[in-house]
């Protein structure tokens, strides 16, 4: 029988953010690489913020997720609120949890959606307030919502800074792709890993030192430019391009798509999925975030497209459509520091019309029609062998994309689609089903580079030998001559062939 | 409550020429989800095109039965029952009519018309009502077209069903193949059509839920509220629990029905309006951040009301196996209840399985607790309610 509290429930409200915290509290962040959120922390050191990204999610914070905020959470929410509360448990034991609470503010990313990534906060107030740290403060960038970050007048998330935060995660997009398309090929072990780090805290020092200007023009002016970020890039070109690499060794490519945070994450959350499949011999395409954040923009022109009839549809559309080319042209020039390597980003209407007979682009939630695009889009273009889908235990729309590819295998019979439920503690029983597609895949890369030997005209050898006469960097654009794995289009664009 | 949506619809507009449409025409909707509260929309909606009222088709509630017999093998995915059953309706009406339809009608419901839709952030529908017709038409085309093998054409169009002007462009694009000539204007009419209807049908509901929860506030007998998204109306999938407790005595209500009389709505959150804390009697901001969901909103409002409403003595919360959309809401739904003494009880993970013996078991918790609280529970509501603090502590510690 409940007792009456005499007080009516009330959401929690975080205390504002002030000036003076400015100077004392140390904002949290995660969910993103550790590539991506290094250079976060660059950006708020660089507005003179204390700022610290969290540990790595692990199995034990799912687990402390799960006990502390109201079951049947979808496994990211489970495992971020987990990672947050055993950060702050952990900092509490070594000095109070009235100092933590002082301390320490959580920053995320909040949301108009209408999955569970708009309500992320209630799963994280609970956490908290099972353990007695109420008193937190936990800020949602989120404009439809204000959580009371600004009221302190502390925390400006400026177009300045939000403008310097995407950059610095598309830069870290960047490197993770040359990475990834380096290390399965590298002939020392670590190579790649150095270069990567050094790459990143090269970048790390531009995203600190970047001065952007406060006035919207400025801002965007700097954004197209930003030289400090570009020049930081071709230094980081430079790490990378002294790693050996042989990229002639037959690896099936597989591509990585699925729920925003489980294909970003590299680690337990989705069964360090990544390393897995390098482990096992792949070459892995990873989800840059551009992507995301393009979508984003895509999903908001839709709006407007749709309602013609509102005042100022047209130029909010066309502000949108300038906005998505922008991110792109910067992407491009990002990539081109890098000499092309990092894969160019599908393009969303692209993605929207390979999915529309499948999946209605205007469905929200989760990454909508993407997942089938993306899925489509790498099948038929060569992009890779195979796609693991991470598709995390409990969440909703990623359920709903999953029932709707069922119509696009029937499709495409010969699509190498692994679906991976991830419920982070189910590791065996994935892992297994993606080692089965996966040995499929490498007898398709096998096949598929003794077609490239047999069409470019070339033994292994005779390929070996023109390859190390050609002589050229390291990191540079990649020939993509209709075959999906590295070594094969190699081959065809040493035999000047094609398949 | 009747909600102004349009105001040039009902205005003359010269009437379609209709000699190219199939006057016989059938259409069949599965009743699935959100058609648990827009049925009556969709009926006069279709009739308004012309097509007969008896020919508007709906799948039956959902069954056992009807899964096993008509979903086998074609659901595609694990998820909440309610989304999951969708397959058991499709395969309903493509084969199990004795009179076969033309169209198989299943909007993708993207947002909502609400009541609180002018007071909270959103009217979205979750991504599973949004997506769930995308999943299960998967499972019916896999392996070979089952729509086109039935002669079923499969119309499923995106609607918002809060934005009249997109909805009638939404519907008019998705619905002109099958109603030759069909007009914007057309579609504007029978979308006004189908809105009176459905608001004349809501307005009895929540005035007969009125006159039921003014009765037992008179004659001091406790009522229930039923607290769930609106396919826990559908047997198959809240499992008609709510009559175990009519059964019983106790008049249930649906959070759905709730009066919304101003008269009534003053009396509970009018003090709070004048002191600042909320800024309407649809203002759910101070409980309910995260106000994007059109049911989730709506329910957290029910709760609220069903908080300070006498005659509301215990509430019943349902919910569906694997509901992401319930699952931050359950702490705040029951918080909310119980700081103003509202017994709260709890259905969750509803799936196929009727769960007779916990229903038995909750029902008589229920019944006892009733019988033994609710007159206290009731006065010191009111008391609360007229702010009456001394009452209010006297009641609070008899009860300890
Ligand atoms: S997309 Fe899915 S996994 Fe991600 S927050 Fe939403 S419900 Fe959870
Ligand atoms: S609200 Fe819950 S039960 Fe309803 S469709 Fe969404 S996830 Fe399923």
């Amino acid at each position: 029988m409940s007792i009456v509290s005499q007080k009516d429930y009330q959401a929690y409200k975080p205390r504002g953010f002030t000036t003076s915290d400015k100077e004392k509290v140390t904002l949290l962040f995660g969910g993103l690489t550790w590539r991506a959120e290094r250079l976060l922390e660059g950006v708020f050191h660089g507005s003179g913020y204390h700022a610290r990204a969290l540990p790595q999610a692990t199995k034990a914070d799912l687990l402390r997720g799960r006990e502390l905020a109201d079951v049947g959470q979808c496994c990211p929410t489970a495992f971020t609120a987990g990672n947050l509360v055993n950060f702050l448990l952990d900092e509490s034991k070594a000095r109070g949890s009235q100092d933590v609470m002082d301390s320490y503010a959580y920053l995320t990313a909040g949301s108009c959606g209408s999955c569970r990534f708009g309500q992320y906060h209630q799963s994280y107030e609970l956490a908290l307030s099972n353990l007695g740290l109420d008193a937190f403060r936990l800020f949602f960038m989120d404009q439809t919502n204000p959580d009371g970050a600004q009221e302190g007048g502390g925390l400006d998330l400026s177009p300045a800074l939000l403008s310097k935060a995407v950059l610095g995660i598309m830069a870290a997009d960047v490197i993770q792709d040359v990475e990834y398309q380096l290390r399965p090929y590298e002939l020392e072990a670590g190579a790649t890993d150095r270069a990567s780090q050094l790459a990143v805290e090269e970048l790390y020092q531009a995203c600190q030192d970047a001065k952007v200007p406060a006035n919207t023009l400025g801002v965007a002016a700097w954004t197209l430019h930003s030289k400090g970020i570009m020049r930081a890039l071709c230094r980081a070109r430079r790490h990378f391009d002294a790693v050996a690499v042989d990229r002639l060794q037959v690896k099936p490519k597989v591509k990585i798509t699925g729920e925003f945070y489980l294909q970003t994450v590299e680690g337990d959350p989705n069964y360090n999925i990544h390393s897995w499949l390098e482990k096992e011999g792949a070459e892995v395409y990873p989800a840059p975030v551009v992507i995301w954040l393009d979508y984003l923009l895509r999903f908001n022109s839709q709006y407007w497209e749709d309602r013609p009839y509102l005042p100022r549809a047209r130029f909010n559309l066309a502000a949108l459509r300038l906005a998505s080319k922008a991110l792109l042209w910067k992407y491009d020039q990002m990539r081109r520091a890098m000499n092309g390597l990092p894969h160019r980003v599908p393009r969303q209407h692209d993605l929207r019309d390979l999915a529309a007979p499948y999946f209605d682009g205007r469905l929200s939630g989760g990454e909508g029609d993407m997942l089938i695009g993306k899925a489509i889009w790498a099948h038929t273009r060569n992009k890779a062998h195979m796609i693991a889908e991470l598709s995390p235990y409990g969440c909703m729309p990623n359920t709903m994309s999953i029932g709707a590819m069922a119509a696009v295998q029937g499709a495409h019979p010969d699509m190498l689609w692994a679906a991976l439920e991830v419920k982070g503690d189910s590791e065996i029983h994935a892992l297994s089903r993606c080692q089965m597609l996966l040995t499929e895949a490498k007898s398709r890369a096998a096949e598929e580079f003794d077609r490239a030997l047999h069409a470019s005209g070339l033994t292994l050898s005779e390929a070996k030998a023109r390859a190390a006469e050609t002589r050229q960097p390291v990191v540079r654009s990649l020939p993509s001559r209709g075959a999906s794995g590295t070594a094969a289009n190699l081959v065809l664009d040493l035999g000047g062939a094609e398949l | 409550m009747r909600i102004p949506i349009l105001r040039n619809a009902s205005a003359k507009t010269p009437s379609a020429d209709r000699s190219d449409r199939n006057p016989d025409l059938r259409v069949g909707i599965p009743r699935i989800l959100n058609q648990w509260s827009t049925p009556r929309f969709w009926t006069a909606f279709f009739e308004e095109l012309g097509v007969k009222r008896r020919n508007v088709v709906y799948s039956s509630a959902t069954s056992d039965a009807q899964q096993k017999q008509y979903s086998q093998g074609r659901g595609a995915v694990d998820c909440c029952y309610p989304v999951k059953c969708i397959s058991g309706h499709y395969g309903e009406l493509l084969t199990g009519l004795k009179k076969p339809v033309d169209v198989l009608f299943s909007p993708k419901v993207v947002s909502l018309r609400s009541f609180l839709g002018s007071h909270v952030v959103d009217c979205l529908g979750c991504p599973r009502v949004m997506a769930g017709p995308e999943s299960a038409r998967g499972g019916f085309v896999r392996e070979g077209d089952s729509f086109a093998a039935s002669g079923v054409r499969y119309v499923s169009p995106v609607v918002n069903m809060s934005e009249p002007m997109l909805l009638a462009r939404q519907l008019t694009k998705a619905l002109e193949p099958v109603f030759p000539g069909l007009s914007h204007d057309e579609t504007l009419r029978a979308i006004e059509m189908g809105w009176r209807e459905q608001d004349d049908f809501d307005a009895e509901s929540r005035e007969v839920a009125h006159e039921v929860l003014e009765r037992c506030e008179r004659e001091s007998r406790p009522a229930i509220l039923a607290l769930g998204r609106p396919y826990h109306m559908d047997p198959g999938i809240g499992h008609e629990i709510e009559n175990e407790l009519q059964a019983c005595g106790y008049p249930v209500i649906w959070g759905q029905h709730l009066p919304l009389d101003t008269q009534l709505l003053d009396r509970l959150f009018g003090k709070d309006i004048r002191d600042g804390s909320l800024a309407s009697h649809f203002d759910i901001s101070d409980v309910w951040k995260s106000s994007y969901s059109a049911n989730t909103n709506e329910l957290i409002w029910a709760a609220r009301f069903g908080a300070r409403h006498p005659a509301i003595a215990a509430a019943v919360r349902f919910s569906s196996y694997e509901c992401g959309m319930d699952q931050p809401t359950y702490t705040p739904v029951q918080k909310i209840l119980e700081a103003r003494g509202t017994l709260f009880f709890s259905f969750q993970d509803l799936d196929a399985t009727k769960p007779s013996g916990s229903v038995r078991i909750r029902t008589e918790t229920i019944s006892y607790y009733l019988e033994r609280h609710s007159k206290r529970i009731m006065d010191r509501k009111r008391a609360l309610l007229s702010g009456d603090a001394e009452k209010v502590r006297v009641l609070s510690e008899s009860d300890e």
